[in-house]
């Protein structure tokens, strides 16, 4: 059994190996390269103050774009997750919607920003329409999931009652189903943020064409004044969902444990 | 009325029967085998065996939640299928209280009760949680008659487990059911509080004049409240019993006495 994992180990140890020789991975070339990381690093200390207010307002657009984008990637993702869930409908009927949203979340939101850019222009309409696609992909499969996952009694003992798909749907999975969805939501925003942040990188709007154009042109202490924007916040809206899950989620959820016994 | 066939129907109303019942989970074993029931309408009917006897398995043929392998089972003269528009009419009068109570846990006890009338809502109504007023008044009174008044706004999973019992029996009776189906109530519960439960199902069963059909574990417990008692064991229906006062009538050994009864079964239920 230990001759096994010690064969294994060794032969994930020679994968890494091979795959750095071929993408010319060298550590060397790392640690040759950390002056130039001073540099930058310095120079990024000569922070630009004149430029807070223009990183707050694109910061603003940057969360308005990731609000509107989970807002509405999460409306339509609550009726596809019901035609996805296993336990609500036949293989005909989840297997296609599955399929489709395998298919949008292979592409990460920046090749989608490309699409919408291509498709109504450069701004910040194109970055929402990349988080919706995003968020859709993603939404709907946690909370499928969170549906397949619900107690099968309390929907067991409801359709013994004769009630219609719709009534079971309403009354049973949407309340069973509604503290992931609320936590799904927070985690989605969250992490919109951060994506919106760097949409701007292709001219989908929000604070990451500031940053991207200020690196183009060397400008570092420029591009740190946003890049320092784009921290605080996202370690706000990190600490203000945490609060939000610990007060609301968390009881809910003890809720469930005390009832499962 | 003059048919003289619907006459002995209304005198003697077979409200479930079953017929050589086979039923299987997977290919290998069976959980009923060839199970022979008729029960009247108005009985107090209990069907007593240790786990894994296929009592369970009784309920969720009766409730067309499972449909038999081989026999025939007729529901009120229908035969049970879940996918038959018609069936779910006879299901709405069915309340089925299985041993998980299946009590939606986020929500408030009052919207819990609400369930057993949705099949009466119309879909406008039911999409926007629109009950009408009388129903919400029938759901107060089932509350109270319960023993609830005054936690209508208490969530579920709030409630201790003899309240969530009488939750669970109050969503069945919001159902104006004909048939109740209780799958061990009060296993679980301490001695008082089975009583009490008892008690309020008998009461209930009375007054609407139900047929109930209740699931126990405890021989002791079946002899005290049903007025028929089948002992079911590794599939097979083994005995059944009428219960008068003291004196029970066995169809296959005889008139037996209670105490004897339970000296013969008493191992049986607790194994």
């Amino acid at each position: 059994m230990n001759q096994k994992n010690n064969l294994i180990v060794g032969i994930i140890i020679a994968l890494v190996v091979v795959a750095s020789y071929n993408v010319d991975a060298n550590p060397l070339d790392f640690v040759e390269g950390l002056p130039n990381l001073a540099i930058v690093a310095e120079e990024m200390t000569q922070v630009d103050a004149e430029l807070f207010g223009t990183a707050f307002w694109s910061m603003l657009e940057t969360i308005q774009m990731a609000f509107i984008g989970t807002m509405v990637g999460v409306v339509i993702s609550l009726p596809l997750s019901m035609i996805a869930a296993r336990n609500l409908n036949s293989k005909f009927v989840y297997g296609p919607v599955r399929a489709i949203l395998a298919a949008i979340r292979t592409f990460p939101s920046i090749l989608w920003a490309i699409l919408f850019v291509i498709m109504v222009g450069l701004g910040p309409f194109a970055g929402v329409l990349a988080i919706i696609m995003y968020t859709v992909g993603f939404v709907t499969k946690l909370q499928y999931e969170s549906i397949e996952t619900i107690d099968s009694d309390p929907m067991d003992a409801v359709s013994s009652i004769g009630v219609s798909k719709w009534q079971m749907i309403r009354y049973v999975v949407l309340p069973e189903s509604a503290p992931h969805l609320l936590s799904q939501m927070l985690y989605m925003f969250d992490y919109n943020i951060r994506q919106t942040s760097i949409l701007g990188l292709v001219g989908a709007g929000g604070i990451g064409f500031y940053i991207i154009n200020y690196i183009k042109f060397f400008e570092y202490g420029k591009a740190a004044v946003f890049m320092i924007v784009v921290l605080i916040t996202v370690l706000i809206f990190d600490w203000a969902s945490v609060k939000i899950r610990d007060k609301y989620i968390i009881k809910s959820q003890h809720g469930m444990e005390v009832n499962a016994n | 009325m003059n048919d003289p066939s619907t006459l002995s129907v209304i005198s003697t109303k077979k409200i479930i029967q079953m017929n050589n019942v086979w039923t299987s989970y997977d290919s290998k074993s069976y959980a009923l085998e060839g199970i022979n029931l008729s029960i009247d309408k108005g009985t107090n009917y209990a069907i007593v065996g240790k786990s894994g006897s296929g009592k369970s398995t009784l309920l969720k043929l009766m409730n067309g939640m499972m449909t038999p392998s081989k026999g025939t089972i007729k529901i009120d003269y229908q035969t049970p299928n879940m996918n038959d528009k018609k069936f779910k009419l006879l299901m709405h009068k069915i309340g089925y209280i299985p041993q998980s109570l299946g009590l939606i846990k986020n929500i408030t006890v009052l919207e819990n009760i609400l369930i057993g009338a949705l099949p009466r809502l119309g879909k406008i109504q039911s999409m926007f949680k629109i009950f009408p007023e009388e129903e919400i008044q029938e759901a107060k009174n089932i509350l109270k008659l319960v023993g609830l008044s005054g936690k209508e706004e208490r969530k579920a999973y709030m409630l201790s487990g003899g309240e969530k019992r009488r939750v669970a029996i109050a969503r069945a009776l919001m159902q104006k059911p004909t048939i109740l189906l209780a799958d061990e109530i009060v296993s679980e519960l301490d001695h008082v509080t089975a009583r009490d439960i008892m008690n309020l199902i008998l009461d209930a069963q009375k007054r609407m004049n139900l047929t109930a059909i209740m699931v126990h574990h405890d021989m002791q417990l079946a002899l005290e409240y049903a007025n028929r008692v089948a002992v079911i064991k590794e599939g097979k229906k083994i005995l059944e019993i009428g219960v008068e006062g003291e004196k029970i009538i066995d169809f296959q050994t005889g008139d037996l006495t209670s105490q004897e009864i339970l000296e013969m079964y008493s191992d049986e239920s607790k194994k």
